[in-house]
């Protein structure tokens, strides 16, 4: 019987044990006091205890600085393992705290929860080389334009040497051994800070009086190139990746189909919250690398519809840089709700006087709205699985369509084709844009505004003839009421309404060099040259469709 | 108060009343004063209504380490840990779909040794899923079933499918990838019925396993309806059902006159060592005969009271030290291995492969061939022949013996040999040559749901099983061989369905041979 009575006493004082172990695991040895115990201030070892950073308007309790104890308020001189300081950046940790630019749980002690390496995290911290998509949390807008103008800033900048003198984004500027410091001033934040727009005469004053010194080398600088130098201020807030890759997803006409705060198609999802989704429910069976949301964006850029089953979005064909590009501003959008006293005066323009993102110039409209199907220089596209994109920025199209008919299409769209209507409201396009949209397309393709010498309609040839006509030569891209297959619709009330006569009959004759559409003018080896009069029976024909398929 | 001294006046009175009354509130709730003699003991338990269950007096052959184990009492303590662990996680958990992982996840990670709690939860409820079925084997092999015990093995396998049952319940509520195609298998199998009823045409009018499913799952997919099913079953109706069955098992052990002994228990014992207090050394101060009245015979009946010592302490001692080993093996675990929560449910992204909790994975293993016989025919004729075992095998000899009966261990010891063998023999041709599927594609289910490899292993068993009946002219032989078989057969399937399949029930050494994802 004393074995029992041992028995319960052992595996009490077992329990007793494990219990305790637990208590001191959990209380006395956890990670963030063992490194402050290793830590030194000046005057000797720092008072181990909780440290968190505060700011309740931001909602934040972050105690990451609990370990990272020197990143904290007023403790840069602390010394030891893993403490460094944070360098110096716009937003002070002290107020800010953590979280609010890099992401991950402000309210966990551990390294595994706060940088949220636990497996299925929703919330993990942001890659440290992707820290800029923190910016995105509070700040929407920014003067981005398209990536070629903004590839062509940054080297009008360097071309014209301007970083011998200037400090930008960590590079350049000379040290004056006489004066310890730069010639000019930094130009990293100039975009947020502003800068002095008289910054050329000021210079060529400078110059003038100058000397000796560097002031002596300042050269005169063209307007075009002035202009680029501007454009390259303009983006300079701090965080040059992130507006490089907004440069690439402004090009990448990714906004044809998402929709980035209300600005966009909406064939695609919403992608203003994309960087918060939750890595934990996203599917992984085709994504290489890691379980990260970076990784899943990656492998959903390279090819969408093995990531997504049954994804509409065509895959991407671009370089490794562009992908990571697409998902470093992807991660980006993070789009917290933030209480009036820290919105961010571009936000500000953006939500509540309606200012564009980015540039809205036609350049960066087409790369942004247009370029994912008709093509970067629009010169359309096929996908597998979808209807061929037509070549808009096709001169032989944009010389024979008025600028109404292109201006119509784009605000009404193309009925049953993937092209929405843009000036529905929804979309976030507006006229002025619609019209710059109108003289880019222009700009592409090397053409003017046709000149009309005969009325709009003019065709009146027989209907009947004609339809005989269409069935044997054009039914069959067409389709037999020109609701159109494997070549677009012609029975659309809106090319129907902006198309003149001309168009028609001038596309008819001449073809459209570089797809199916052969001119009729001329015979081939399966079809004899159309007369005039045919042409014309043939537009009159199209008239009777009706625009309605 | 009549023997004190006369009060003085009713004020007096009162006052000493007052203040007398925390001594006379224990006084009143321990009515037999302090348990310090063997009486007072033997009185303290009786009296008691949460110790009464317990004899007054327990006989020491119940107390030795072989006799059970602890096992019985370690499956008690492992559900009272669940209990109480349960309680809290009720505390944070939320059975919605929309917040359910959400909160398991807060309980891992946010509250205070909310993890701790349910890491002891888990492993306390594996811990008994583990305990039960040693215990019945332990009942088996020391024949505990016989009469008058044949009931209570019943009740002790209504308590096997309900602990079962709440553990596989407890499965879902976390609501992630591995609770949700987990329960999907459970709900499939249960509507594997259709399995025969499509082969015989009577599905459109007589749909059995549709009923089955939706029943379980209120709905035609594993869904909120499911997981506040499942909730409810976990959290209050089969508690309350387990807690009713374990009333009533306990009571007939007590009724039954405690743990089954061998009929020579007294002699085999020996004289009780000198620590051990004698009986009616004190003068009786109560009579039995009430009780000589209602079972016909006094309770010294059975055999010498000399060989028993009062169950307070001496049974208590074993029974808090088995409990605390519980408790001790739980928490280490607990500390040691976490929970698993993988990534939320998502209804489009099965899990490859889906499995069932571990001690389900036998069956599932021989779902792969056929549902019906898998998840439903096996599991109703393994019951039905654990049920069967006390009224077919009606002997007396060996009774309180560990593998007791002619035969004996050796008989064990070869059926050991034996039902390895035949069941590996069995997976070996269906994973190196496949089944009927593979050599007669065009073959009816129909066959396949009669001959598969669960069956197959069935009958070779029960063959085996007879065969030990006659060699041995015993049917305690033949139930000693079928349920050994039936035990190996359960780890070699369970065994093969946790470590060794893979991706679409495909057979792998080792996970690292997986095709990667």
């Amino acid at each position: 019987m004393a074995k029992n009575k041992w028995l319960l006493l052992v595996s009490s004082l077992g329990v007793l044990v494990l219990l305790v172990t637990a208590a001191v695991q959990e209380n006395l040895l956890l990670e963030w006091q063992q490194i402050q115990a290793q830590a030194r201030a000046e005057d000797g070892p720092i008072p181990v205890q909780l440290r968190q950073v505060v700011n309740p308007t931001l909602r934040t309790a972050d105690r990451c600085v609990s370990c990272h104890v020197a990143m904290g308020p007023g403790e840069q001189a602390v010394t030891g393992p893993m403490m460094a300081a944070h360098r110096p950046v716009v937003h002070d940790p002290a107020e800010f705290g953590c979280t609010t630019c890099h992401g991950g749980q402000g309210r966990a002690t551990t390294k595994i929860d706060a940088h949220g390496a636990a497996e299925f995290w929703p919330e993990p911290m942001l890659p440290p080389a992707m820290s800029e998509a923190g910016c995105g949390t509070c700040h929407t807008q920014a003067d981005v334009p398209h990536r070629a103008a903004f590839n062509l800033a940054a080297a009008t900048f360097a071309r014209l040497d301007c970083a011998s003198c200037h400090r930008v984004d960590g590079r350049g500027g000379t040290l004056r051994p006489d004066a310890g410091g730069m010639e000019g001033p930094d130009l990293s934040r100039v975009g947020i800070a502003g800068w002095n727009r008289e910054w050329y005469a000021a210079h060529l004053a400078q110059a003038k009086s100058a000397v000796s010194g560097p002031w002596q080398s300042f050269r005169p600088i063209a307007d075009d190139d002035r202009g680029r130098v501007d454009a390259f201020l303009a983006t300079r807030v701090g965080a040059p990746r992130l507006m490089a890759a907004k440069s690439v997803f402004l090009s990448s006409g990714c906004l044809g189909c998402h929709k980035v705060n209300g600005v966009g198609g909406d064939e695609g999802p919403d992608l203003t919250r994309a960087g918060e989704k939750d890595p934990a429910r996203l599917d992984y069976a085709s994504v290489p690398g890691g379980r990260s949301l970076a990784n899943w964006f990656r492998a959903h850029v390279r090819a969408p519809s093995t990531v997504v089953a049954g994804s509409l979005m065509p895959a991407m064909r671009m370089p490794d840089a562009d992908v990571e590009a697409l998902t470093f501003f992807t991660l980006s959008l993070r789009r917290r709700v933030v209480p009036g006293t820290y919105l961010p005066r571009d936000r500000m323009r953006v939500e509540r006087f309606g200012a564009r993102e980015f540039a809205a110039d036609g350049t960066t409209l087409f790369g942004a709205f247009c370029a994912g199907c008709h093509g970067a220089e629009g010169e359309g596209r096929r996908a597998p699985g979808m209807k061929p994109f037509p070549a808009v920025a096709h001169p032989d199209f944009m010389s024979l369509a008025s600028d109404a008919l292109v201006a119509e299409t784009i605000r009404r769209g193309r009925p049953g084709t993937r092209m929405r209507a843009w000036a529905d409201g929804s979309t976030g396009l507006t006229d002025a844009d619609v019209t710059a949209l109108v003289q880019e397309l222009r700009r592409m393709s090397g053409t003017r505004a046709p000149a009309e010498s005969r009325p709009a309609r003019w065709a009146k040839g027989d209907p009947a003839e004609g339809g005989r006509l269409f069935a044997g030569a054009c039914s069959g891209c067409h389709g037999a009421k020109g609701e159109g297959s494997e070549a677009p619709a012609l029975a659309n009330p809106v090319l129907l309404e902006h198309a003149t006569d001309t168009f028609f009959a001038e596309t008819i004759k001449r073809g459209r060099p570089g797809t199916a559409m052969h001119g009729f003018a001329q015979p081939s080896t399966v079809h004899r040259a159309l007369s005039d009069a045919e042409v014309e029976a043939i537009v009159s024909f199209i008239r009777t469709l009706g625009g309605r398929s | 108060m009549s023997d004190g001294p006369a009060p003085a006046s009713a004020l007096q009175e009162f006052r000493d009343n007052l203040l007398a009354v925390p001594g006379r509130i224990v006084a009143t709730a321990f009515r037999s004063g302090r348990p310090v003699t063997d009486r007072a003991r033997s009185s303290f338990v009786f009296g008691n209504v949460f110790l009464h269950l317990h004899a007054a007096r327990t006989h020491r052959w119940s107390l030795r380490w072989a006799t059970t184990a602890g096992l019985g009492i370690a499956s008690v303590a492992a559900f009272l840990i669940t209990l109480v662990t349960g309680v809290m996680l009720m505390f944070y958990y939320k059975p919605y779909t929309d917040v359910a992982y959400d909160s398991i996840k807060d309980i891992h990670f946010v509250v205070p040794t909310g993890r701790f709690m349910r890491n002891i939860h888990r492993w306390a409820a594996n811990i008994m899923v583990v305990t039960v079925i040693l215990h019945m084997a332990r009942a088996f092999y020391t024949a505990a079933y016989r009469a008058p015990r044949e009931f209570n093995w019943l009740i002790g396998l209504a308590l096997l499918v309900t602990t079962l049952g709440l553990s596989f319940t407890g499965y879902l509520l976390p609501w992630d990838q591995l609770a949700y195609w987990a329960i999907t298998i459970g709900a499939n199998i249960a509507q594997s019925p259709r399995e025969v009823t499509d082969a015989i045409g009577i599905t459109a009018t007589f749909d059995i396993g549709g009923l089955q499913r939706m029943l379980l799952l209120g709905s035609d997919i594993v869904g909120e309806e499911a997981l506040i099913r499942f909730y409810l079953l976990h959290v209050m109706l089969l508690p309350l059902v387990i807690a009713a069955l374990m009333a009533v098992h306990f009571w007939r052990v007590r009724k039954d006159g405690g743990l089954t002994k061998p009929a020579d228990v007294n002699a085999r014992m020996g004289p009780a060592p000198s620590d051990v207090y004698p009986v009616f050394s004190e003068m009786p101060a109560k009579t039995y005969h009430l009780a000589a009245v209602v079972k016909g015979r006094s309770p010294a009946v059975d055999g010498g009271p000399e060989q028993t010592v009062p169950s307070m302490p001496h049974l208590f001692y074993a029974e808090l030290g088995v409990t605390m080993l519980t408790l001790f093996v739980c928490t280490a675990l607990a500390m040691v291995s976490d929970a698993p929560l993988k990534e939320l449910a998502n209804p489009m992204v099965p899990e490859n492969p889906a499995k069932a909790p571990w001690y389900f994975l036998g069956l599932q293993e021989l779902v792969a061939f056929s549902a019906f016989m898998g998840g439903i025919g096996i599991p109703m004729i393994v019951l039905v022949g654990l049920g069967l075992i006390p009224y077919l095998d009606r002997e007396r000899e060996g009774t309180g013996d560990w593998c007791g009966g002619p035969g004996g261990w050796p008989l064990v010891q070869r059926s050991i040999a034996f039902g390895f063998s035949a069941s590996l023999i069995v997976e070996t041709i269906v994973i190196r040559y496949g089944w009927l599927r593979e050599w007669f594609p065009d073959i009816p289910q129909l066959v396949i749901t009669a001959v598969n490899p669960g069956t197959v292993i069935t009958a070779i068993y029960a063959a085996y099983s007879l065969w030990l009946v006659r060699r041995y002219n015993s049917t305690r032989a033949g139930a000693l061989g079928l349920f050994t078989c039936f035990l190996c057969g359960f780890v070699v399937l369970t065994v093969i369905g946790t470590y060794f399949r893979g991706p679409n029930w495909q057979f792998y050494w080792s996970p690292s041979d997986w095709p990667g994802h």
